[in-house]
């Protein structure tokens, strides 16, 4: 008699421990993005991107990026000042980060005086022609994908997740590393259409800077084109006080040395 | 003669590409960055077009560009005004016109915040508003129309003025305001490097072209000026646009008898909207061109008053491929007065003008290639302007550009159709540094 309630019981403690686990990967996704993405209020960095192609010829990628946080997880606004190559010196990117759909972009060009506005709906192409995608700059929402956790050790949560827009993305699914003590992805693999391993983004060093770990040195390889690159993050700076109209027009023409130098 | 100083310059650009580091210049131990590019230029004509200076080329020249930013200190109240000096500065050796040596300035202006409100930009630079692409409703700022054909970059499409621009900062929305004291009219084809149709010859002419234009004095009443109201409500922008000047080409017969035309007075009031629809970015522009000593339409020397409207629609399809579109449509007011006070002479326009342009853009090997074509399409006159091009970032410093202006056009007296003769292939290669 007692047999079958307790089998029930057990059924449903074993019920209610999965549907916990597939929460918890969520969870530790959306805690991972908030760590990456949204430390400080507001933040700054100069960030230099080497991109190494098949034939190990080099180009060099520096720019200056400011981001503020609307809201934690949620909108965010960024501005990236060129600097080199010296065809897009001056040039600045301006980007207001609405999770969920398209972002709204701006294009400086000084030669021409020219605020333009970007049609961009596709984040899954590359930033400035590196192996990073702009998602992989700007940060894709954890509630674009269904997290599951594939394997668990005492140092990283293993997680696989599924894109709930598949053809949206070039990828059928990925598969996170995220660090325990930080919460941090330490690689993140990315499977092509075939399934087959097509791109691995890794973090070679991480800071800890006023408090929130940082990653400083990102290497993304696309395993396809047998290219890669290194993206370095230096003079990292978290809560400096970014006003909010940094992120309009007048500043597009006018970079705002106060906050950049 | 010439052709030899082309290959060996050629050939040198080449090497210096190749084989060059990149490095930085500064001037002084410490100082400020100074940044620029040597870049040769060629194009070649498609039709042996004898009217024009040279038969087989309309564009030969190398080019030496240097720019620099620098933070003025002194006085104190440029410091605490957060100062910019611009500088760039351009040498271009012109092989067309018997290798003459052209010094200008593309920039030379000072930038000031006066208050936390305020941003007063004064000195020659290039003003640019609107949200047409290569269509200009309300940006009656000057363009350089024989650049744009011949194939230099579209650096060049627009020319420096000097002037003034006050921009002023409200809560919700902020306004420009710009005083251009000296008269910068566009540059457009007189038959040196682009035949076209002469009203005079009444045909297509090019260097034996003798028409003289009267330019407006360079007096304070004779400045132009230019504002613009804005915002931005949840990322749509919208403005509202005033022109008061002249005619930017002109447009006007100043004496008939002896082939002179002019600039005639011109006020332009207008409005944009650009925001995000239908997952790309659409925008919409409206102008009225107000022709003040014609407002009646019975001065058959005159343009009229116009109005104008723009539509456009860009898209980003993936794979580091776009497409945009757009239509123009304009409409000649009191055509019945134009079309009554006619001399039997006089080309016919129509009321209404409809264009239709297409840019489309490919991205490869790593953002490396860029290709694309814009091509401009009048359903009302039949003609047709084609812009392609190929541009290849060999190194982070030496890039390699080819293109060609293809036009075609039944009548000689359309806008595109009048450069057929034009047609032109070229190549551009510059090391930057």
């Amino acid at each position: 008699m007692r047999k079958p309630v307790l089998l029930g019981a057990l059924f449903v403690a074993g019920g209610i421990a999965s549907v916990a686990c597939a929460m918890d990967a969520t969870e530790v996704m959306k805690k991972s993005n908030i760590q990456n993405y949204y430390s400080g209020n507001d933040g700054r960095a100069k960030v230099e991107m080497s991109i190494t192609d098949s034939q190990g010829r080099q180009r060099k990628r520096i720019f200056d990026i400011l981001r503020k946080n609307l809201e934690k997880g949620g909108e965010q606004r960024f501005y990236v000042y060129f600097k080199e190559p010296t065809d897009v010196e001056g040039m600045v990117y301006m980007v207001w980060k609405h999770p969920g759909k398209d972002d709204d972009r701006w294009l400086y060009m000084p030669a021409l005086d020219l605020v333009k506005r970007i049609a961009a709906s596709d984040k899954r192409s590359s930033f400035v022609g590196s192996d990073f995608v702009y998602e992989d700059v700007s940060g894709r929402s954890p509630d674009e994908d269904t997290h599951e956790i594939q394997d668990e050790d005492e140092d990283f949560y293993i997680i696989k997740s599924t894109p709930k827009d598949p053809k949206n993305v070039e990828f059928s699914y990925f598969v996170s590393y995220i660090s325990k003590e930080n919460f941090l992805p330490m690689k993140i693999e990315y499977y092509n259409k075939e399934e087959v391993l097509s791109r691995i983004i890794e973090t070679m060093d991480v800071k800890e800077i006023q408090g929130h770990p940082t990653i400083v040195d990102y290497r993304a390889k696309n395993l396809e084109t047998g290219s890669e690159t290194l993206m370095d993050f230096t003079e990292v700076k978290y809560d400096i006080g970014l006003p909010d109209d940094i992120f309009t027009e007048r500043y597009l023409r006018r970079p705002p040395r106060k906050w950049l130098d | 003669m010439v052709k030899k100083q082309l290959f060996v310059i050629v050939v040198l650009s080449l090497c210096v590409g190749l084989f060059s580091k990149a490095y930085a210049f500064r001037l002084g131990k410490n100082g400020p960055r100074v940044y620029g590019f040597i870049e040769t230029d060629f194009g070649v004509k498609f039709d042996h077009d004898e009217d024009t200076k040279h038969t087989h080329y309309n564009l030969a020249e190398q080019k030496l560009q240097l720019k620099t930013r620098l933070f003025p200190e002194n006085p104190a109240f440029l410091y605490d005004w957060n100062a910019e000096l611009n500088i760039k500065a351009e040498l271009t050796l012109d092989e067309y016109f018997d290798t003459t040596l052209d010094k200008t300035f593309r920039e030379f202006s000072l930038s000031v915040s006066p208050a936390s409100f305020m941003d007063v930009k004064l000195g020659k630079q290039i003003f640019t508003w609107g949200t047409g692409d290569y269509l200009f409703i309300n940006d009656l700022f000057p363009k350089d129309y024989v650049s744009f054909f011949i194939g230099r970059n579209d650096e060049y499409l627009k020319k420096p003025s000097y002037g003034t621009k006050a921009s002023i900062y409200l809560k919700n929305s902020n306004i420009d305001l710009v005083y251009l004291p000296f008269v910068e009219s566009n540059t457009v084809p007189n038959g040196t490097r682009l035949s076209f149709y002469d009203v005079f010859q009444q045909g297509i002419v090019g260097a034996s072209s003798s028409f003289s234009v009267h330019r407006p004095d360079r007096t304070l009443g004779n400045a132009e000026y230019a504002a613009r109201w804005y915002g931005n409500v949840s990322g749509y922008e919208w403005a509202f646009y005033f022109y008061d000047g002249f005619y930017k080409s002109p447009r006007g017969f100043y004496d008939e008898m002896n082939k002179v035309v002019f600039y005639p007075r011109l006020s332009v009031y207008g409005a944009s909207l650009r925001g995000a629809i239908f997952r790309g970015i659409g925008s919409v522009e409206f102008g009225y061109y107000d022709s003040r000593k014609d407002r009646s339409g019975t001065n058959r020397l005159i343009p009229n008053d116009r109005v104008k409207f723009l539509v456009g629609y860009e898209k980003d399809l993936g794979h580091d491929f776009s497409i945009g579109v757009q239509h123009l449509f304009e409409q000649m007011l009191n055509y019945n007065n134009y079309y009554d006070a006619r001399m039997p002479w006089d080309i016919i326009y129509d009321r209404y003008y409809h264009l239709s342009t297409l840019r489309l853009t490919k991205l490869f090997k790593n953002q490396t290639v860029r290709t694309g074509l814009f091509v401009f399409y009048s359903e009302t006159d039949r003609d047709t302007y084609w812009r392609p091009y190929v541009s290849w970032d060999v190194t982070d410093n030496f890039n390699v550009t080819v293109g060609a202006n293809l036009i075609w056009g039944k009548r000689d007296t359309s806008e595109f159709g009048q450069m057929e003769q034009d047609k032109n292939v070229y190549l551009r290669m510059r090391w930057s540094f």
